[in-house]
């Protein structure tokens, strides 16, 4: 997760408080959002970015596993081609695994 | 309105691996921040050597040497599975970095960068006889200073250094005391910016034969800025280019769109051909500095070589219909507007399937799509995916949902329609237009309709915006009805030449091929014979003999058009026309014949040699070429028989003498004053005389001047092979070379047989025909047979079942056969007389 996105979510959590967070990922591939979901939740592994060493331990999702509360004529819109692309079931096994890990 | 078409397409790398280290922002980043970090001195032991780099399949792609269908079948990684390493290929080059530096230097109009005197000379020296580097490019480079005066700028902070394997071998000045954007390190970035993109222009206009001075507009679609603080960003890259490459009647401009750059520099040039405002106009784009080694941590961390270590530059040539190129659609261009959202689906949307349906077309009649064409080695470590494959899945995916497709045909849309990445991520560089090399070749072939480019860029890099940015194109097959009157570039010839065999050695051979290559714009020459130290292409072959063999194979296959060669023997009735300057007037003379044999009776052989002299004239562009006969053994008797082909409708242009008869029989006064363009003679006078006029200022020893024994020609003959003696020197080989590339263009054979089709001397003598036995490859020579006997001779072999040729070797005539039969046929040879045992 780049050092920006890091900054703005820190700066969201210590504004709402960590109970009134939800993070919605958008990766395209599995590595890549389950990194962002466990520099949300145990902190960024890297090591480089200002969630370093922070637990903020927010409910982390993909979008891919919201579809049944999202309008179907905006999924169709927006996500339903990346749907027929993407390796949808490992990207969501990926991101559920560091969510499971916070009791999530 | 003329369609706009895409004329040519040049593609160069440039390895750069000690700047990965100094000037990539991934570890100029790590160095600023964690001197010692470990990264730094993993990053420089995964860099490779040039040759690796060369032989890298994705690069061999990158400048054509491989197509993406090629790649395709390769096994991953690519890195170790290397293919053959050639510097040189149909799109472009790979330089090495040292070559990098001095173009540089080269391309640096305000002495800002230095180089050490020792680098300079050794680059002044590998450089002189590169065909992409002029003298004056040499002036320039020779312009150096000590090794002290360069630390010393590099101390003082006002400088930053030129490295090479690790050695300090230049620096690059500031160019302003205060000014942020014209620091050293900006003006590094910006200098090979300009540097790359000039040496892409310089390789299209030497490859597709534009004259410099006919390009009228160029658009640099890089990513850099030049500027001074009071105007960052200003330009004019494009113009800075064209200067380095003598486009003097050309104006310019840069446009700027992140990776989409190239794609909308491409759709305004088509603009601008189509509208008529320019004829033509060049896209191109040099490397980016910034990018080298941006994913190295990744690379490193995967035990994967730092692949992100050649800037890559190109240059596309758009002008008015030539009834031929592909065309430009004007009327197809997608384009993501301010509007149009960023989600993938409206992106493709947009790009892809809008332009497509207003044009009454469905994704799969475009044959090939050219996205992000990124090498996925690069990315797929850095987690980025296979960029181009994930660019498929979703043109394919969006068919499904519009239902040009079936779910079921997704994979096989992505199989069929999509292409293997191989560009390097340098940004614009992978973005579409890579593929326009191979799209024209394709679609110039028929094996494809059309081909559709998609540029993408992302603007929220700027934080100006958080939009994105794309435009698409589509180029497909002339339709060829308005050919136009534009003056067309012709097309390269590829003339091969011999190595081995010279008094002189194999480097003044080499000499004059490299000679021939530095002034031949729509040239390449390759030398066939052992492999050496040379710019040129090399087909390896180690004796004579093999030279030939590959030499006739080469021109089978029409890997080269036309060769030089020297001691080769030519069947009976091809002989070769010289070609010299005539010392008293400088008059260029064509000698008919000089090796060869155009016929076994020496009269009908001068006769024959006339004609086929007449022919080479025309093929040099003389249309009615003057003939005179040089008083030897038999001139009247031919000078009969060629009035007698006047009576019977042939025309022939009289030379004459300049002698007080002013008759067509040339005395030797004529052959110093050039009084005829044709002067016809037997073959082994002729050879006499091109080797007193070649060697006249040398004292003998060496041969000088002319253009060599000339090309073989003759009834039913198609090879070009021109013919140099043994102590023709550089300037002879390369005028042979030259002469062999302009007989090829004017399809030589095809004059003759023409020409000796109106002589009425095409039709063979059909008495007494003996059967041939079926042709073998005859590589064995049989010399001492009567010049006036050969034919019989040759004959009674066939009657004997033996396959025989006769040939003229250089000291006469010789009967060739296969080496099994030799034995046999000089027995029947001597059984009959033929020869003396």
């Amino acid at each position: 997760m780049d050092m920006e996105n890091q900054t703005r979510v820190l700066e969201l959590a210590e504004k709402y408080g960590k109970d009134n967070v939800v993070v919605i990922l958008g990766g395209a591939e599995a590595e890549a959002s389950g990194l962002a979901a466990e520099t949300v939740t145990t902190g960024d592994p890297t090591f480089a970015g200002p969630l370093t060493g922070v637990q903020l331990e927010l409910p982390v999702y993909h979008i891919f596993e919201l579809k049944d509360i999202i309008p179907e004529d905006v999924w169709d819109e927006q996500i339903s081609m990346m749907e027929m692309v993407l390796d949808v079931d490992a990207i969501v096994k990926e991101v559920a695994t560091y969510r499971e890990r916070i009791g999530g | 309105m003329t369609n706009p078409v895409v004329k040519a397409a040049s593609y160069c790398l440039f390895h750069a691996p000690d700047m990965v280290l100094t000037h990539g922002t991934t570890l100029m980043i790590e160095r600023d921040k964690h001197p010692d970090s470990p990264l730094l001195a993993a990053a420089k032991e995964a860099l490779r050597p040039f040759d690796q780099v060369v032989a890298y399949p994705p690069n061999q792609v990158y400048i054509g040497n491989l197509s993406p269908e090629e790649l395709a079948e390769l096994p991953q990684p690519w890195y170790e599975n290397q293919v053959e390493a050639r510097r040189q290929g149909r799109f472009g080059e790979i330089f090495p970095q040292d070559e990098l530096i001095a173009m540089m230097k080269i391309a640096d109009s305000f002495s800002l960068v230095i180089l050490e005197e020792g680098f300079a000379h050794s680059m002044v020296e590998k450089l002189a006889t590169h065909p992409l580097f002029t003298e004056q490019d040499l002036a320039n480079l020779r312009k150096a200073e000590p090794l002290p005066a360069i630390n010393e700028l590099l101390e003082k902070g006002i400088a930053v250094p030129l490295e090479f394997e690790g050695k300090v071998v230049g620096c690059v000045k500031q160019a302003h005391e205060w000014d942020v954007n014209l620091r050293a390190d900006v003006m590094f970035e910006n200098l090979a910016s300009k540097a790359t993109g000039a040496w892409a222009l310089r390789h299209l206009l030497w490859s597709s034969g534009l004259e410099p001075g006919l390009v009228e507009y160029i658009i640099d679609t890089s990513e850099e800025a030049c500027g001074d603080m009071n105007q960052r960003g200003g330009g004019n890259f494009a113009k800075a280019i064209g200067e380095v490459c003598g486009c003097s009647s050309a104006t310019g401009s840069d446009t700027r769109s992140f990776c989409a750059g190239p794609a909308h520099g491409i759709v305004q040039a088509a603009a601008l051909v189509r509208s008529g405002i320019y004829k033509n106009v060049v896209v191109l784009g040099g490397g980016a500095v910034a990018k080298l080694g941006m994913n190295s941590r990744d690379h490193v961390k995967k035990g994967v070589p730092v692949l992100e270590d050649v800037l890559g530059a190109f240059a596309v040539l758009i002008s008015v219909d030539d009834g031929k190129s592909p065309i430009i659609r004007t009327d197809v261009i997608g384009r993501h507007r301010i509007g149009t959202g960023s989600s993938p689906q409206a992106v493709v949307t947009a790009l892809v399937t809008d332009p497509l349906s207003a044009a009454g077309l469905s994704i799969t009649d475009v044959d090939k799509y050219s996205v992000e064409m990124q090498n996925p080695e690069i990315t797929t470590p850095a987690g980025a995916g296979d960029v181009p494959l994930a660019n498929y899945k979703m043109i394919g995916a969006l068919g499904v949902k519009q239902g040009a497709i079936a779910r079921t045909e997704l994979d096989s849309f992505v199989q069929k329609h999509g292409l293997k990445g191989w560009a390097p991520t340098q940004g614009h560089i992978p973005s579409g237009v890579p593929y326009l090399g191979f799209a024209r070749e394709g679609i110039l072939s028929g094996k494809l309709k059309r081909a559709m480019i998609v540029g993408k860029g992302s603007l929220f890099l700027g934080r100006l915006t958080n939009l994105f940015d794309g435009v698409s194109f589509l180029v497909e097959a002339n339709p060829g009805r308005s050919a136009s009157a534009s003056p067309e570039p012709e097309a390269a010839v590829t003339v091969g030449i011999t190595l081995l065999g010279s008094e002189h050695g194999l480097e003044e051979v080499l000499r004059g091929a490299e000679l021939a290559q530095k002034r031949g714009r729509n040239l390449k020459v390759v030398a066939i014979g052992p492999r050496c130290s040379t710019s040129l292409e090399v087909v390896e072959a180690n004796s004579e003999e093999d030279q030939h063999r590959i030499m006739e194979e080469l021109l089978k296959t029409g890997k080269i058009q036309a060769c030089v060669t020297m001691h080769y023997n030519f069947p009976l009735g091809v002989t070769t026309i010289g070609r010299v300057v005539a010392p008293a007037s400088g008059r260029e003379m064509l000698i008919a014949s000089t090796t060869g044999m155009s016929a076994g009776s020496r009269t009908k052989a001068m006769q024959l040699n006339a004609i086929l002299g007449i022919a080479t004239a025309k093929a040099l562009g003389i249309e009615r070429p003057t003939v005179g006969i040089l008083n030897v053994d038999g001139a009247l008797t031919t000078e009969r028989s060629l009035r007698e082909l006047e009576k019977e409708g042939y025309t022939i242009n009289w030379a004459k003498s300049s002698r007080a008869d002013g008759q067509a029989i040339m005395r030797g006064n004529d052959v110093l004053a050039g009084s005829c363009d044709v002067l016809v003679t037997d073959s082994l006078t002729g050879n006499i005389l091109v080797k007193m006029l070649s060697a006249l200022n040398t004292g003998g020893g060496i041969e000088s001047s002319g253009w060599g024994y000339g090309p073989g020609v003759g009834a039913g003959y198609e090879w070009i092979i021109g013919i140099v003696s043994r102590a023709s020197g550089a300037p002879v080989i390369a005028g042979a070379i030259e002469f062999a590339a302009e007989m090829a263009k004017a399809q030589l054979p095809k004059i003759a047989a023409e020409e000796l089709a109106k002589a009425g001397l095409m039709e063979q003598d059909s008495a007494d025909v003996v059967r041939k036995p079926p042709s073998k490859v005859v590589d064995q020579e049989i010399p001492g047979i009567d010049v006036l006997e050969i034919e019989s001779a040759t004959e009674a072999l066939w009657q004997a079942g033996l396959y025989a040729e006769a040939g003229m070797g250089c000291t006469g005539p010789v009967i060739m056969v296969a080496a099994e039969d030799l034995e046999a046929a000089k027995q029947k040879l001597a059984e009959l007389g033929f020869l003396n045992v």
